[in-house]
């Protein structure tokens, strides 16, 4: 039943020899070399200044939304810039291999990556960038944000919550895995079948890709329950629907969408694994099998995922211009309105990805109009901003450049995304540089809503602003870089280089080549100004240390509490008046007003379940990559036994007593999310009382 | 004293300058391939290219305009008139969805419209310039090249498409392993070509010329070396040429055919001929991969470094 890989097996080790591991691969071993510095660079420091224990207590075992938050986005910033090296590698391959004369080092025939390396090296970028950095940076995000805008002390599932984001760099790490022990998918990180299956992917590489794919899915789709479940449930007193934050209800759509979309995308891929584990015939080209069934099936989730990620982006624009407008945003149900009209039409494109797979000109013509109506919604998205800026009184901070860029992409990724749209352009430019430029204008407008994001929220987390200029620096040089790679790309599209070529045959396409090579330059010169901003922001922390409304001018409900945000959030759960209720509350001259009386309320434990289920979900991923039998059909009882286990605990959490809540509020001492908790415990274990177990 | 923005624009404008001399510099000759279409088809899809922009445009320029214009107009510093109560307006709602849709609605029918022309199994506009009896290709990609079998005149060749012009030809494509994408650029409109499935492209060119064709669909490690030359010659030339393949020593029989489908990478695509094949290869080859026959690619695909790199290689090792 279990299909034959070449290859030895044995069943103690499963795949897993010597000579798995990469170590004749001078670019791998640098790789190692560098990965393992950085992460000394990190654990040195930790030992040195005793702060494991810290480590565990109130990090890898937290439950508490914004601690899960900060952990996403780390993880997502470490592998977006894994990615860049990424790209930094192909840009550098394809310059380098340009023509027949072209030399090649280190045992390719041209240029320095011989096709295989390059081959993993394209689909990592891809799926490092979207799975395991745009998706964990967006998610931890929302995570941070929206309890914080709706007056929650939480999220509906604290425990899911961090099972979530432990699953999610279970994934990562089988990514980072593949890089030191074996090799990754070599198919892009689309996968199109039958290139997957076993015949033209004999190693581990489409292995390690389907079940990192697969476990951080599982996280997201959690993620997207314990969201919507918390938006539907968890809202302040007052905070009607028409009250709600536009932040909110774009993550809200976004995560009906995650819901609903990524189960097809465990469908396609437990399809696929059937395929390469048990010998099935669903994607292969013979004996029944139907590859068209896989692109479709990977599609209908394809592009609601796109749609996934970008509707948070929009969200935080939405956030960012009325905010450094001082203006409310303009017409908000309408916004409303267009987010919930793109989530819906993005079910009915996606035959897009794939019009020259021949189904007609009558089905192209049905998508291609399908295509085309999700325009309309993001158009007025656009026009709304425009409008929010007229007659506003605008302040140009790092964030407002970084969303207003991302105005400008939107507006080129969008007309050549109509393009794109018409099946007869379509066939001209199908898996050409054109497409790769299009949709990277729009991730790269996530990315700027990204900074955008960091750059907002970072006070209300922290409690003191990043650096202004060497935030622009940043912005400025990433924004060179943008420019020139991708005027660049366009142009080759025209010229007609087609995707993921690790040698390029047509020497006319140099000058392009060295262009994208300089706009990649930018790109690293923008790394040390992100770089140099940290470091100066952290230095001059004191210096820079704002209230609860960092910016003077915020409108919505997450400015009201403390920077940076303590534990429970909010020390009394507030009354919303109003949409942007901060603003309300400063043209009523009632922003000061101070609760006159504290009450008790419930907070969760920590817990080291999460984290449990997560080393075991590694466990799991890596016995099934490795076919290691015995390891991965442990793992999975294991997670079966601690959830068993965990459902029957007596940790009910614990009260917070008003008067331990008065004596926080009234501390000097910064109670953000880098303090320690046990702090409490200390000194107050007296006014804290264990929940009564029923 | 200028803006500190303002002196960023011109202190880039002469980089900026520079890099799209050096981008437009191709501009004069025909690398730009998509904006020289050398048959009909490809007008087609370079006029509904042309018709797409120009109706965006006729949105996103007045946006970019507008957003540059408040960007300066209402920044803080300037003290323009500030209006932090309006947000909302009906009349502008009704343009910002109206408009928009008119647009769609107007673009959808041209996608329609380009759909039916352009359409690989029966472009509607090759059916008026039809004359002659289309010339029958059958497509065969393997890992990694293309076979060109014609069956009316039992001869094929590896990587070298040879069409007479002023004549439709009709092509059906499949694959041995993996999905593969046909396209020449300027020629034809795309199409996948997929094993255990058979699709169709059609295409007419009116002059002699010579282009190149690849895959756009990624296929394993020898892809980048999928070119195939597609030769465009006179009708007399071309009657000359199926001649002189047909006495061509090399035969391709079913048997040969699936040793040259074994992974192989062509470096350099260098083109083959035969004679003596059979008119039925392309059904074998599909009822072949229908019924499960597979080419397995080794996990490692040893590339034929070409022989100039390897004295190059040879001679710095020397050094």
């Amino acid at each position: 039943m279990l299909v034959h890989v070449p290859g030895p097996w044995s069943p103690l080790f499963g795949r897993l020899t010597l000579d798995s591991i990469p170590y004749s691969n001078p670019i791998i071993i640098f790789a190692f070399a560098f990965s393992v510095i950085a992460g000394l660079l990190v654990l040195v420091p930790v030992v040195y200044y005793r702060k494991i224990g810290y480590l565990f207590r109130e990090w890898l075992t937290t439950v508490d939304h914004k601690k899960i938050g900060i952990i996403y986005i780390l993880l997502g910033l470490v592998m977006m810039f894994r990615g860049f090296v990424d790209g930094m590698m192909i840009r550098t391959q394809q310059v380098m291999a340009d023509g027949p004369h072209s030399g090649g080092v280190l045992g390719a025939a041209h240029g320095y990556l011989p096709p295989e390396h390059f081959d993993q090296i394209y689909s990592s970028h891809g799926t490092l960038m979207i799975i395991f950095a745009v998706t964990p940076i967006l998610t931890g995000l929302g995570n941070i944000i929206v309890p914080l805008q709706i007056g929650a002390r939480d999220m509906a599932f604290p425990m899911m919550n961090a099972i979530s984001l432990w699953l999610t760099t279970v994934g990562a790490m089988l990514v980072m895995a593949s890089l030191f022990i074996g090799d990754f998918s070599t198919a892009g990180w689309v996968g199109l079948a039958p290139l997957t299956e076993v015949s033209y992917s004999p190693s581990v590489g489409v292995d390690y890709w389907l079940w990192a794919i697969q476990i951080s899915s599982i996280g997201t789709t959690l993620n997207s329950i314990n969201m919507i479940a918390t938006i539907v449930g968890m809202r302040a007193p007052g905070m009607r629907w028409d009250r709600l934050p536009i932040f909110t209800w774009t993550t809200l759509s976004t995560n009906i969408i995650g819901l609903t979309s990524f189960p097809i995308l465990g469908v396609a891929l437990a399809l696929l694994g059937a395929d390469r584990y048990l010998g099935t015939h669903f994607f292969t080209a013979g004996l029944g099998g139907d590859l068209m069934l896989y692109t479709n099936l990977f599609w209908i989730w394809g592009h609601p995922e796109v749609y996934f990620l970008v509707l948070p982006a929009f969200g935080i624009i939405s956030e960012v211009i009325p905010t450094f407008a001082e203006k409310p945003l303009f017409g908000y149900i309408t916004m409303v309105a267009a987010t919930f009209a793109i989530a819906g039409i993005s079910w009915l494109v996606w035959l897009h990805h794939f019009f020259t797979m021949g189904a007609g000109p009558y089905v192209n013509t049905f998508f291609s109009v399908a295509t085309m109506l999700v325009g309309i919604p993001t158009g007025v998205k656009v026009f709304n901003w425009v409008f929010t800026l007229y007659r506003g009184r605008l302040t140009f901070t790092a964030p407002m450049l970084w969303a207003v860029g991302a105005l400008f992409l939107l507006l080129i990724g969008g007309v050549t995304g109509m393009m794109l749209a018409i099946p007869a352009v379509n066939y001209t430019v199908h898996n050409s540089v054109f497409v790769i430029a299009h949709f990277h204008c729009m991730v790269l407008l996530i990315a700027y809503s990204i900074f955008a994001a960091t750059g907002y929220w970072f006070p209300k987390v922290f409690g003191f602003r990043l650096d202004e200029r060497s935030g622009k620096a940043f912005f400025y040089t990433f924004s060179l870089g943008t420019a020139v790679l991708f005027i660049a790309m366009f142009a080759l599209g025209f010229m007609g280089e087609t995707r993921r070529l690790d040698y390029l045959y047509n020497t006319q396409w140099m000058p392009a080549l060295v262009v994208e090579e300089i706009g990649i330059g930018f790109y690293t010169l923008s790394c040390y100004y992100f770089a140099k901003m940290l470091y100066v922001s952290i230095r001059d922390r004191v210096k820079n240390r704002v209230g609860a409304d960092a910016w003077g001018t915020s409108r919505t409900l997450e400015w009201l509490t403390h920077s940076p945000v303590p534990f429970y959030n909010f020390a009394v759960t507030p009354q919303v008046n109003t949409r942007d209720e901060l603003s309300w509350r400063y043209a009523n001259k009632v922003a000061d007003v101070q609760p006159d009386h504290f009450e008790a309320f419930h907070m969760p434990n920590n817990t080291v379940v999460p984290l449990l289920i997560g080393i075991l979900g590694f466990g799991f991923g890596f016995g099934m990559v490795w076919r290691i039998w015995w390891m991965a059909g442990f793992s999975l009882l294991a997670i079966i036994a601690v959830v068993i286990y965990r459902s029957f605990a007596r940790d009910k959490g614990y009260i917070l007593t008003a008067e331990a809540l008065a004596k926080l509020e009234s501390a000097n001492k910064p109670l953000g999310v880098v303090a320690e908790t046990q702090y409490l415990s200390e000194s107050n274990t007296s006014h804290m009382a264990e929940a009564e177990a029923h | 004293m200028i803006p500190s923005r303002h002196r960023r624009i011109t202190l880039f404008s002469r980089p900026l300058l520079f890099l799209s001399a050096l981008l437009l510099s191709g501009c004069s000759t025909v690398s730009y391939r998509l904006f020289h279409p050398a048959d009909s088809i490809a007008s087609v899809e370079w006029h509904y290219t042309i018709v797409d922009v120009v109706v965006m445009l006729l949105i996103t320029l007045p946006i970019t305009f507008m957003i540059a214009l408040f960007m300066w107009r209402y920044s803080k510093k300037r003290n323009a008139a500030y209006d932090p109560n309006w947000s909302h307006s009906l009349g502008l709602e009704l343009l910002m969805w109206g408009v928009p849709f008119i647009v769609v609605v107007v673009l959808g029918y041209y996608s329609y419209q380009s759909a039916m022309l352009v359409n690989p199994y029966a472009p509607t506009v090759l059916k008026s310039a039809e004359a002659d009896a289309p010339l029958q290709v059958d497509v065969v990609t393997t890992d990694w090249q293309w076979v060109f079998i014609y069956p009316q005149q039992g001869i094929a060749t590896i990587d070298d498409l040879v069409v007479p012009q002023g004549r439709a030809v009709n092509l059906r494509l499949t694959s041995t392993s993996v999905v593969n994408d046909f396209f020449i650029p300027q020629v034809a409109p795309m199409i996948d070509v997929m094993p255990g499935m058979r699709t169709k492209d059609a295409f007419e060119v009116n002059h002699a010329g010579n282009y190149e064709g690849y895959s756009a669909d990624f296929s394993g490690a020898g892809f980048s070396w999928m070119q195939f030359s597609t030769r465009i010659v006179s009708p007399v030339d071309f009657d000359a040429w199926v001649k002189q393949t047909q006495a061509s020593p090399a035969k391709l029989g079913y048997a040969q055919f699936r040793q040259l489908a074994q992974p192989t990478v062509n470096v350099g695509a260098k083109p083959a001929y035969f004679s003596g094949v059979d008119a039925d290869l392309f059904n074998q080859v599909y009822n072949a991969a229908l019924h499960g026959t597979v080419y397995p690619v080794p996990a490692e695909v040893p590339i034929p470094v070409p022989a100039k790199t390897a004295a190059a290689q040879a001679g710095s090792a020397h050094s």
